[in-house]
Order: structure tokens, then C-alpha cells, then sequence
């Protein structure tokens, strides 16, 4: 059982499931509290220990039947046994009319016999179950491993083989009841592949090693990602972010100007007697408010999206943040992210706005911001432009620029692209440049971090 | 009412529970079981007013521990939270102990002298007397074994967790002036969170998680049943059917438990008879506490009963000014 629980542990992990050593301890102390008699038990205690997030509920609810289930895939019904004599004779005639590899099938499926181990696996091999470590393929593969048996032609053999006994004289009572039966048959075959399919993937799941690439990954440019690597840093930009708000409040909360914490001065002298040598300062300095635009034509969508998904797991701490997207226009997409993850929000903004035969417009969205949206920077805004600055050779649009660089508090560029291309080609990174406060280059996840991490260290 | 010194199985904590009107769950017992057995915390997540606090309530309720509370709000700190030294305090007495301590000090030979007497006396001023106690402190050295509840940490900054670990994994608290106070009874601990934002890896791991959701149809009725048993059973149904297929719509906030409590004790208060129009538009606004969500949902009850106005032109003029009025 121990063993099971491990496997059952490791699946959880490569499911995309965070599972400590202390919690799988955790796990196995409290099935020696709670037995294993008990299936809800033993897996309420399983899942109170293992699983910490909401979101990861259903990949246990999904894995736990896989490596716990009753194991027995579902009953099959024996027709043959209470055939009459004259009955069989009929539907041995009548089965007579197929070839050898679909009578097989047919008969198993009277005789009500489960596939056994061996055939299963062989199937499996067919049709590639062992090189699938996802749980969803499992449908999938059951499809396939179906088709293989060529669950359809039996199908509509088994209706002829129906309407010929019918015309054999058959009753028609008996006749409704071997159907049904046939059916139900043929239900549990498909969910004993189903059960077959499932668990291996399960099995595989708990073989594969996690992957730990990541520290190459934070420093791969990001037109070199793959869209796996990116799922990869999706996860990444969370724990990434957790990490910067604790340093941006401890930074916001041991300040060496400020107001003085009158409270923490107290407490901090009172070895002194209440004398004040050591001053303790708060600085709950003003949290920025943010505008950011963002290019998601195709080589800037990487960077756009994880520099959105920093700023949202940084939500707490910025005032109020307003995002927009464009290609060839602007659109407000700040709605999108509301109870949305950035990849998930991005995605939609482009259903809206698919890139492609479109080209890049930059003069032409900055006149739609100004339009529509020239209010929402004011004084307190820190405008943050992520872009590579190529503009099609349209209109740079520098005089809307220059108003909002000159409305805000401060203006920063990010800039995927190595500064030696700047103004290069259609790029008027160039003229951008003098409007900006501060321009960096950031190609990777570590650039983007120091760079958001630099972006609210800066008083507003 | 029937109180036992701890759980004993995972019925008995059903029913304890129960005897509290608080109707658990396999779910929720099971873990409550365990999280005693194991002596660990447990995180209650789910949306709001599932009962999260008041699991903890009953808790408290059927072992007959008293209940200590910490509400965590932005920039909660340790000395909210755990303990001070009273200064205040601290200052009067020495003011007023002057004499004691000139008599203490009167007759000393040398200065090295008068410093030693003095830091014999020193203890006095950093003792538990002048030690203010937070409720974790309260928690830990509470003579009686008692229930601690930390209520929504989401709301807590993310370094106040932090702080939490040291507390919840060993339970003791370490006073630099006083050394480490260990507990002298493991408190059980209840954690709940909105999911307003992501815990830490590390809070997570030293606690049992329990995800409440909204209940099911039978389990609402039986929660309105036995705190509003004077509604007709016949209401009872109909209102809680109503507030389960409210709860599918998209509205901002959704009704919760705690809601439709207090909708049934407004239907009971009101002698409604049935769910008819009036009645629901009159007192939707005890179940729905924004403007957008009632305007919505008396829109579509208006289209259940076939008397549908001109909502189109409602929609419009509604779904307008709002995307406008989200920029600002």
C-alpha cells in the first residue's frame, strides 16, 4: 500500500501538483490514523494532506480513483447460459455470416468475458498508450483502443445479428432483453478500457521524472521559448512574485526616511530607557499607479504576457493599474483579467484581435489612447510601454506621445530587442527614446523581474 | 449541551458538531478528526459566508474550549498580534517604585554595587505583568486548552505569515526578554481564507486543507431547517431552490449561507405564504447586496414569469456606462 501511496504521490507531482516531503509524511501519518477500511476516509485523509490549493482538486479527485479504484472493471453478462438449445441454434446461424476476427468479438461479447491483462496491454501498445503521461488523452486513447477492437463494425453486427434472429422467429420479449443486455455489455468493455487507459497514463504520470529546468529557462530570450518552456515560467512568475512583494514590503516597512513610527521607536529603545537612539521610520509611501501598453503582435506576446502576469500577482501592490493592448489599434483589456489568469486574458484579447495579417501600428493606437483614454494618466501614473518600437514605417505619433510622457509621473520602455537594433529598419525605438524616463532591455524572465522589481522601488 | 474533552471518531465528531447546529459534512468532519489527531492546523478556504468561521465556532462549541479569535487586516504586525510590553505600564511603576528602589540602592558602596542590586530588581519590569498579551500569546499560554482562530490570513500581509510559521509549527513564541514560552496546551488551530490571494508554500505545508464549497440542495435545507425551523417546509424549499439557482447565475457576489438564513427569517418575519413576485421583490435585496445583481436578477425572474419588459434597451444602456465608468 505504501508503495501505491508514493506512486500515487509522484502522479499528483508531474499532474502539476505541489507536493512537499513533509506533506507526503504528513499523508502517511494520517492514513495511520484514519486506516484504510474506510475508501472516503482514506481519501479525505489523503487529500486534506496532500492537496493546498482549490485549483488542484479536480487533478486529485481524477487520479485518486486511478491508483485506488475497486480495481475490478465493471461486470459482464453471460447470454449464452440461458439460451434454449434452440435459441443457440439460431444464433450460431446467424453469427455464421461473419468473418473469424469480428465473430470473436461478437461471441466475447455474448459469453460476457473481459478483456484479460495481456490483451489489454497489447492493445495499449497498438495505440501508443505508453508514451502518453497526460490525463488528457485519456478519452482519447480509450477512442482509439476501441476502434481497434473495432468496437463499430460490432456493433452494427450485433443489430443485424438482432433483426436476423427476429426474422428467425425469435421472441420478441427475449429478443428486447438480449438487447439490452448486449448493450450493457458492451458499456462495461468500453469502461473497462476506459478504467485500462487511465491508469496506465496514471502509472506513467508517476514514473516521469519531474523536470527542473528552470533556471536555464529565466534566461532564455523569449523568442527562443517554446510553448511548453512558457507554461513552465507561467508557473515560475507566480513564486517569482510572491518573492518581490515580500522584499517591496519589507523595503515599504524599514525605510530609512519617512515618518517616524512612533510605536516601533518605543519598543525599539526601550533598552535605552525610552531614550530614542535607534529612530524607526515607516514609508507607506504612495503605491504607484500604473498604465501600462503592451504590443501583442507575435514577437512581443511573450514578453507582454508575463510582464501582465507579474503585474497581477503584484496587484496588492499597486494602487491601480490600467492595461491596454494593441497591434494595429488599442484596446482597454483590464476587464479581461478579472478572475482571469494573464495567459487565459491574452488569449481572449487576441480572439478579439488576431495577429497575423495585421501589422504593427503604434502611431495609430497612441492616437486611439489619446481619444479615449488620455485620462486615466495623471500625475501619480507611472506609464510603462512594452514594445520593440517597430512601427511598420507608419506614423510614430510622437507629438501624443510626448503629451503623455509629459502627463505622468514617469515613463519607462521595455525593450526586448538588443539597443545596437534600435532605430534600425522600421524601428523608431530612436525617437521614442528622449521621451523616456528610463528605457531597459529586457529579453528574459531575470531581466523583467529586476526590471518590475526596480519599477516599484522607485518612490512615486 | 453534551461537550466531550476531545473528538473521538469521525461520527462522534459529526454529531458533536451537530449538536452545535453546525450540520458537517464527511468532508469537514473527517478533516476536523484528523486535523486533531495530527495536532496540525487547518487552512479552511471557500467562498465567503460558506460557514468557514463558524466551523471553528462549533469546534470550540463541542470540546467546551473557549474561542480566541484574530481578525487579520492589512498591515497586522506582531505586536497586534502577539504581544507588547506595556511601556506605559512599565514607566508608571518605576516612577512609582522610586522610593523602593533609592532604599534598594541606599547603603551601596560603589557604583558597581548599586548596578548589581539593580539588575537583581530588573526581572520585576520584564515579567509577564507588563507583558500586554495578544491573542496568539493568549493562545499558547492559556491555562485551558482552547480553540485559536486566525481569521481570513489572505487579508494579512504576506510577511505576517512568515511570522505565523514559527507559531504554528512549534507552538512557542520566543520573547527575546523573556526567553521561549512553550504551550502548554496544543491549541487546535483553525485558519480560514477567502482566497483573495495565493498563501505561501510554507503556511500551506504545515496545515490540513479543507475546501468548503457552497452546499448542496438537501444539505441548505437542512441548515435553514434547523435555524429557522418556524418557515414552512414547503418555503423552505422553494427559497433555498431559489437561492441554489441564483448561485449559478453570474452575479458579483453570490448569496451565501448566512444570506439565505437571513431571507428566511425575513419570509417568516414577514408571514410571507409564497414565493410569489411580490414578496421576492421586495426582499431579494436581503440576499443580493448589489444594485447590478438585483437589477439582473429581477430582470430574469420577470422573463421566468413571461412578463418581460423591455429589457434590451436595459442592457444596453446599463453595459455601456460601465465599461466606462471601470477605467476611473
Amino acid at each position: 500500500m505504501e508503495e501505491r501511496i508514493v506512486k500515487f504521490i509522484s502522479a499528483l507531482r508531474s499532474g502539476g501538483v505541489r507536493v512537499s516531503l513533509a506533506e507526503s509524511a504528513d499523508a502517511f501519518s494520517a492514513v495511520d490514523n484514519l486506516g484504510i477500511q474506510e475508501r472516503d476516509a482514506f481519501r479525505l485523509s489523503l487529500r486534506a494532506t496532500l492537496v493546498k490549493d482549490a485549483e488542484s482538486l479536480p487533478t486529485f479527485e481524477e487520479l485518486f480513483p486511478l491508483f485506488f479504484g475497486s480495481g475490478e472493471p465493471p461486470p459482464l453478462m453471460n447470454l449464452m447460459e440461458d439460451l434454449t438449445e434452440e435459441e443457440a441454434n439460431m444464433l450460431a446461424q446467424a453469427l455464421q455470416e461473419y468473418g473469424q476476427r469480428l465473430r470473436e468479438m461478437l461471441e466475447r461479447l455474448l459469453r460476457g468475458e473481459q478483456l484479460t491483462p495481456e490483451e489489454l496491454e497489447g492493445l495499449g501498445q497498438m495505440v501508443g498508450l505508453n508514451q502518453a503521461d497526460d490525463l488528457r488523452y485519456r478519452e482519447w486513447m480509450a477512442r482509439r483502443m476501441q476502434r481497434a477492437l473495432q468496437f463499430e463494425q460490432v456493433r452494427k453486427a450485433m443489430q443485424e445479428i438482432m433483426e436476423l434472429m427476429a426474422q428467425l422467429g425469435m421472441n420478441k420479449e427475449r429478443l428486447d432483453q438480449m438487447r439490452q443486455l448486449i448493450a450493457q455489455n458492451m458499456e462495461s468493455l468500453r469502461e473497462q478500457l476506459r478504467q485500462h487507459a487511465g491508469q496506465r497514463i496514471a502509472e506513467n504520470m508517476a514514473e516521469q521524472r519531474p523536470e527542473d529546468q528552470l533556471e536555464g529557462l529565466m534566461d532564455r530570450p523569449f523568442q527562443a521559448l517554446s510553448d511548453s518552456d512558457m507554461q513552465k515560467l507561467r508557473q515560475e512568475v507566480r513564486r517569482l512574485a510572491a518573492l518581490l512583494r515580500s522584499r517591496i514590503a519589507l523595503r515599504q516597512k524599514r525605510a530609512k526616511t519617512g515618518h517616524l513610527d512612533a510605536k516601533a521607536t518605543i519598543r525599539a529603545n526601550l533598552k535605552h530607557g525610552g531614550v530614542p537612539f535607534h529612530i524607526k521610520h515607516r514609508d507607506r509611501t504612495l503605491k504607484p499607479k500604473l498604465v501600462v501598453i503592451c504590443d501583442i503582435s507575435t514577437s512581443m506576446r511573450h514578453c507582454s504576457e508575463l510582464m501582465l502576469s507579474l503585474l497581477y500577482e503584484l496587484q496588492d501592490q499597486v494602487s491601480k493599474s490600467h492595461a491596454f493592448a494593441f497591434i494595429d489599434h488599442l484596446e482597454y483589456i483590464t476587464p479581461d483579467f478579472q478572475g482571469n489568469r494573464a495567459n487565459e486574458a491574452i488569449q481572449q484579447v487576441l480572439i478579439r484581435m488576431p495577429p497575423g495579417y495585421y501589422s504593427t501600428d503604434l502611431g495609430h493606437s497612441l492616437q486611439n489612447f489619446a481619444d479615449d483614454y488620455l485620462d486615466t494618466i495623471d500625475h501619480r501614473t507611472t506609464l510603462i510601454v512594452v514594445g520593440d518600437g517597430r512601427n511598420n514605417y507608419n506614423d510614430s505619433r510622437l507629438d501624443i506621445f510626448r503629451k503623455m510622457a509629459r502627463r505622468s509621473r514617469r515613463t519607462l520602455w521595455l525593450n526586448p530587442e538588443l539597443p545596437m537594433l534600435w532605430g534600425s529598419g522600421d524601428s523608431d525605438m530612436l525617437d521614442y527614446l528622449p521621451l523616456c524616463d528610463t528605457i531597459l532591455q529586457v529579453s528574459t524572465l531575470s531581466e523583467l523581474t529586476a526590471a518590475v522589481d526596480q519599477l516599484l522601488v522607485e518612490k512615486s | 449541551m453534551k461537550t466531550i474533552s476531545a473528538f473521538q471518531s469521525i461520527e462522534e465528531t459529526t454529531d458533536s458538531l451537530g449538536g452545535q447546529q453546525y450540520i458537517a459534512n464527511d468532508e469537514i468532519s473527517t478533516t476536523v478528526y484528523l486535523s486533531q489527531q495530527l495536532g496540525k492546523p487547518l487552512l479552511t478556504e471557500g467562498p465567503a459566508g460558506v460557514g468557514k468561521t463558524e466551523l471553528a465556532k462549533a469546534i470550540a462549541g463541542s470540546l467546551g474550549r473557549s474561542l480566541i479569535r484574530l481578525q487579520c487586516y492589512e498591515g497586522l504586525d506582531e505586536t497586534k498580534a502577539l504581544y507588547e510590553w506595556e511601556y506605559a505600564k512599565q514607566l508608571l511603576y518605576t516612577q512609582l517604585l522610586r522610593d523602593q528602589l533609592q532604599q534598594t540602592l541606599a547603603g551601596a558602596n560603589s557604583l558597581a554595587e548599586a548596578a548589581d542590586r539593580l539588575t537583581d530588581e530588573e526581572d520585576v519590569f520584564f515579567s509577564m505583568r507588563f507583558l500586554l498579551q495578544r491573542p496568539l500569546l493568549r493562545a499558547i499560554l492559556s491555562d485551558e486548552p482552547v480553540v485559536l482562530l486566525i481569521d481570513e490570513i489572505d487579508r494579512a500581509d504576506a510577511e505576517f505569515e512568515a511570522f505565523l510559521l514559527e507559531v504554528l509549527s512549534d507552538f512557542q513564541v520566543s520573547v527575546p526578554e523573556l526567553g521561549t514560552l512553550a504551550a502548554n496546551h496544543v491549541p487546535i488551530v483553525v485558519l480560514t481564507s477567502n482566497n483573495t490571494r495565493e498563501l505561501s508554500e510554507a503556511l500551506k505545508r504545515r496545515c490540513l486543507y479543507l475546501f468548503i464549497d457552497y452546499p448542496s440542495l438537501e444539505q441548505e435545507l437542512s441548515v435553514v431547517r434547523l435555524k429557522v425551523p418556524d418557515l414552512a417546509p414547503q418555503m423552505a424549499r422553494q427559497a433555498v431552490e431559489l437561492v441554489q439557482s441564483l448561485r449559478q447565475i453570474d452575479l458579483r457576489k453570490h448569496p451565501s449561507i448566512s444570506e439565505t438564513l437571513d431571507w428566511a427569517q425575513a419570509l417568516v418575519t414577514l408571514n410571507s405564504e409564497n414565493l410569489d413576485r411580490t414578496t421576492l421583490e421586495t426582499t431579494l435585496s436581503v440576499l443580493l447586496k448589489h444594485e447590478t445583481d438585483l437589477r439582473k436578477v429581477q430582470r430574469q425572474l420577470g422573463r421566468m414569469d413571461g412578463q418581460d419588459d423591455d429589457e434590451d434597451e436595459t442592457d444596453w444602456d446599463e453595459e455601456l456606462p460601465r465599461r466606462r465608468r471601470r477605467i476611473d
